[in-house]
């Protein structure tokens, strides 16, 4: 059997394992990185990107489809079609330039990309089942990076017309009844996508309101938009069972149980950390309820093993993973470093998109804080208006004394672009009169940002 | 010396404010509401029959409105087909796209009236002069005349357009950017004179509602004053898009003929003229600060050699209790630049410390792709003697850009050689206008390029191209 000996061993080749291994190459430190798929993990194959691409399409459909009616813009046009699989295609050839650009910087970087899934046997050593035979690897350090999949309802098992946002991604065509279970960002990402394109679509959700994981205020917009698409959404409601051929599910509502016909039903009730099919249990790390438990420098339970990105939990995102695997490359090559970001920016791309970064005003005061709060509505916003984009406002968070900012958000089209203007605030340790005291160019939408400090010191210009 | 009350029309209304402001765009409404937010009691002079200036009612808003349509043209012109989607009949009915134009201007310009009525700021229309140095003589709109006294004036008549000399502006056939706003029918092929941010913004306009369109700058890129690279790659990506770019070109006869007009340009080292006929000339050759008919000379305000209202650090000019801000006094004309001015202006008389670090403007241009910068060029680096690390990304390898389809342009940081300090960041990229944003904060705060590196950037955004760049100042990018 052939055996590679590395000074740096990475599980898994997502946006956490690949950045880890850039990194390391980098950093000139031996580095091996094993995932059995193409290059990427989930982002890249099966989730930000092609959905983004997925997302993009069915905005600029639905834009045409505006066009053929009465519209402000003048702009007309005629009998708009969109061609599922030519889409598919489209966002296919994206992926897979992605995916060889990736494969193309662990080269560059000298990081050796092993195809096959691995298995890890002890703290030290992988066993991976490759195309060629098996291969074992020594390494010095791990990093696990094997991300997290998508969680099933056990009633209601993956299959056939019963699929998660990886088949709804690669669909040949748009489906006629779409009924998605779970109000979260993913499911209403695609549902989204999917209603813009024609699709008949039904949210099912258990809680009493979408986006649970946001504050009411952030959802209302977009509850709002799902309704103008034709969205219908059923809150306290749960998932029981779907008929054979999974044509249509039974959920159970607060008015008893009921049925709804579906093409195809979308399961996007989360995603749980892969912990198992890789050996983890041979290392038996502590576990933090159902993810590894790391410290501030990844480091799990055993000398040499970093665990980084979903598999150490929430909040499960690409650029977190990216951040950590950056920071744990540069403690193995020696440096000193810790996680301690003030703020992970998240997106939701919807439509308004959602963006918060730092603490929601719930959670500052639960940490104790006395606030003060300012929100600006991008229907005061000039450039919102010129772009038909008046929905949605930016929201600002600080203590009341010392006017720090602890927290932004905004709902808006567009406000994903405006998330790092909100990261680097909260990381320079920006006060209100900061963001206030800082231009912002006429006409932005950003302008939004500093009007909302502004309305946090009482004296708002535009509103 | 309190003058009489003299209100010839409309009722007698006490004529002596805290602050009065002479304009009512971007600077003047802004520092008018900063005022009376401060307790102080203020007036605005203008005498356009709405507020907001050139840059709500024939600038910055009505062109991006118009920008917006033939964007959303343009896109279903050129890009649907390579995602699966198609269209019959595209077409555009430009009485609709002017007129909704003209429906956000009045949005914008009613929602300022609003805000002055809420805020207690009393628009004077008219236009004002000064008879002394706190007496103001408005020829009000309505006729006749009033006179108020001001214990403070802030000086915001803004800019107008610069003419070419022996060129008369018809706003039908030879356009500035008022008429440029206005065109219809589209015309079938125009000339631009002057590639600078007006008149690409408005050159794409036309050029994607179907003109042909001939820019001719006098130096040897478009967009002059920027980073030289940007301007050489977005001359570039200007003429894939279809636009004729006659550059180092001076014009030299502009003549009206029975159709349309005809432009003779030379090469500016010399050479064989060309002539174009064409529908509509717009010059867009820059513009001038506007102080015409104010009687600065009775009140002996000091200006400088460009006819600008000289200033000190706290938009005092030299005459006591008179300042001035926006695009009548020395920096960039841009509104938010005298929007902050305004601001700080009105802090000042209010006896707060108000100041503008003019360092850091953000300027963008609303072509597709979006160029945004802040802070010193390459250039002007080079010439300072300042030495420096350039970090620079390319959209190509940002895939939130790829999945938009959007993957022109890149973002370039500038960071102090010694200290890491970013010094300038500029950007060719679709949403290049709001990610400055993050530059300008980032330069307010001193950042390093370490520090924008270590932020942690949402994935998939076009932000991630910001943190790229600043992981290639240290020549360490992940993507790239």
């Amino acid at each position: 059997m052939k055996t590679i000996n590395c000074k740096v061993l990475v599980l898994g080749a997502g946006p956490g394992g690949y950045v880890a291994a850039i990194r390391a190459g980098q950093l000139g430190l031996d580095t091996v990185i094993v995932d059995g798929q193409a290059p990427g993990g989930t982002c890249l194959n099966v989730g930000c990107i092609p959905s983004k691409a997925l997302i993009h399409a069915a905005d600029e459909f639905e834009k045409s489809m505006h066009f053929t009616g009465e519209n402000v813009l003048g702009i007309s046009v005629r009998a708009p079609s969109i061609d599922l699989s030519k889409t598919i295609e489209w966002k296919d050839s994206i992926v897979k330039r992605l995916n060889s650009g990736v494969a193309g910087l662990l080269k560059k970087n000298k990081a050796q990309l092993v195809k096959g899934w691995g298995k890890m046997v002890d703290g030290k050593t992988c066993l991976v089942a490759t195309d060629e035979g098996d291969v074992t690897i020594k390494a010095e350090n791990v990093i696990l990076a094997t991300g997290s999949v998508p969680v099933e309802i056990p009633s209601l098992p993956f299959g056939g017309n019963i699929i998660s946002s990886t088949e709804a991604l690669s669909l040949d065509g748009v489906p006629e009844k779409l009924v998605v279970i779970g109000g979260g960002y993913i499911g209403l990402e695609l549902g989204t996508a999917y209603a813009k394109m024609g699709a008949k679509v039904t949210v099912v959700e258990a809680a009493e309101r979408i986006l649970p994981q946001y504050d009411a205020d952030l959802s209302k917009p977009i509850m709002a938009s799902l309704k103008d698409l034709g969205i219908e959404v059923l809150l306290n409601t749960k998932a029981k069972a779907a008929n054979e051929d999974g044509t249509a599910l039974t959920v159970e509502t607060t008015d008893g149980d009921k049925t709804l016909e579906a093409s195809k039903i979308l399961v996007t009730v989360g995603r749980r950390a892969k912990t198992e099919g890789f050996g983890l249990e041979e290392l038996d790390l502590t576990m933090n309820g159902r993810v590894v438990a790391i410290n501030d420098k990844c480091e799990t339970s055993m000398t040499g093993v970093y665990a980084i990105g979903d598999l150490t939990g929430e909040p499960m995102l690409a650029h977190r993973a990216m951040a950590q695997g950056e920071m744990v490359a540069e403690i193995i090559s020696g440096m000193n470093r810790t996680f301690d970001k003030v703020s992970i920016p998240a997106v939701c791309f919807t439509d308004p998109e959602i963006v918060t970064a730092g603490l929601s005003p719930e959670e500052a005061e639960a940490a104790g804080y006395e606030t003060k709060i300012g929100v600006f509505p991008f229907a005061a916003n000039g450039r919102a208006m010129t772009m038909e984009a008046e929905t949605g406002f930016v929201r600002i968070v600080a203590r009341k004394d010392n006017h720090l900012v602890l927290g932004i958000q905004a709902v808006g089209k567009g406000v994903a672009e405006l998330s790092a203007a909100f990261s680097l605030a909260l990381e320079m340790g920006a006060c209100l009169e900061d963001v206030a005291g800082t231009i912002h160019a006429h006409p932005t939408q950003s302008e939004g940002f500093q009007e909302a400090a502004l309305k946090a010191l009482g004296h708002a210009l535009h509103i | 010396m309190v003058p009489p009350v003299l209100v010839k029309k409309g009722h007698k209304m006490s004529d002596t404010f805290d602050v009065v402001v002479i304009g009512a765009g971007p600077g003047g409404y802004v520092a008018a509401i900063r005022a009376a937010q401060l307790g102080l009691k203020t007036a605005c002079i203008e005498k356009r029959e709405t507020l907001g200036g050139t840059c709500l009612n024939v600038g910055c808003m009505p062109s991006k409105a118009l920008l917006h349509a033939s964007h959303l043209y343009d896109e279903a012109n050129h890009d649907f087909e390579k995602f699966g989607l198609s269209v019959k009949g595209l077409d555009y009915d430009i009485e609709k796209v002017l007129a909704t134009k003209d429906e956000t201007v009045k949005g914008l310009t009613g929602g300022i009236e609003f805000l002055f009525k809420k805020n207690k700021v009393e628009w004077i229309k008219g236009a004002g002069k000064f008879t002394g140095k706190d007496t103001i003589e408005v020829a009000l709109n309505e006729g006749g005349s009033r006179t108020i006294t001001a214990k403070n004036t802030i000086i915001a008549t803004g800019s107008d357009v610069a003419n070419l000399p022996g060129v008369e502006i018809d706003e039908k056939t030879i356009v500035s950017s008022t008429g440029a706003l206005e065109l219809n029918p589209v015309p079938k092929s125009m000339v631009v004179i002057g590639g600078g941010v007006i008149g690409l913004e408005l050159g794409s306009v036309w050029r994607r509602f179907g003109s042909e369109v001939t820019v001719v700058e006098f130096m040897d890129q478009v967009l002059p004053g920027m980073d030289m690279e940007v301007r050489k790659n977005f001359g570039r990506m200007l003429k894939k898009q279809g636009m004729t770019l006659k550059l180092s070109s001076k014009v030299t006869a502009v003549e009206k003929t029975g159709k349309g007009a005809k432009v003779t340009f030379e090469p500016v080292k010399g050479g064989d003229a060309t002539t174009l006929e064409v529908d509509v000339v717009l010059v867009s050759i820059g513009r001038r600060p506007y102080t015409d008919g104010l009687g600065l000379e009775t009140i002996g305000v000091e200006m400088d050699e460009r006819s600008r209202i000289k200033i000190g650090h706290d938009f005092s000019t030299n005459v006591p209790g008179v300042y001035a801000i926006g695009d009548v006094v020395e920096g960039p004309m841009l509104a938010h630049k005298a929007e902050d001015e305004g601001v700080a202006a009105a802090e000042n008389i209010a006896g707060l410390t108000g100041y503008v670090n003019h360092d850091v403007i953000p300027g963008v241009v609303y072509t597709y792709p979006e160029v945004a910068s802040v802070g010193k060029t390459e250039e002007e680096l080079k010439e300072a003697g300042v030495a420096y690390n350039a970090g620079k990304f390319p959209f190509t390898a940002n895939s939130r850009a790829k999945a938009n389809l959007a993957t022109d342009g890149f973002v370039k940081i500038l960071a102090d050689k010694e200290t890491d300090r970013v010094l300038g960041v500029h950007i060719i990229g679709a949403d290049a206008g709001n990610m400055i944003a993050q530059a300008a904060t980032a330069m307010e705060f001193g950042a390093s390029a370490e520090d924008i590196a270590l932020t942690c950037h949402a994935h998939p955004t076009e932000t991630e191209a910001m943190k790229e760049a600043a992981l290639a100042v240290h020549k360490r990018t992940i993507h790239m």
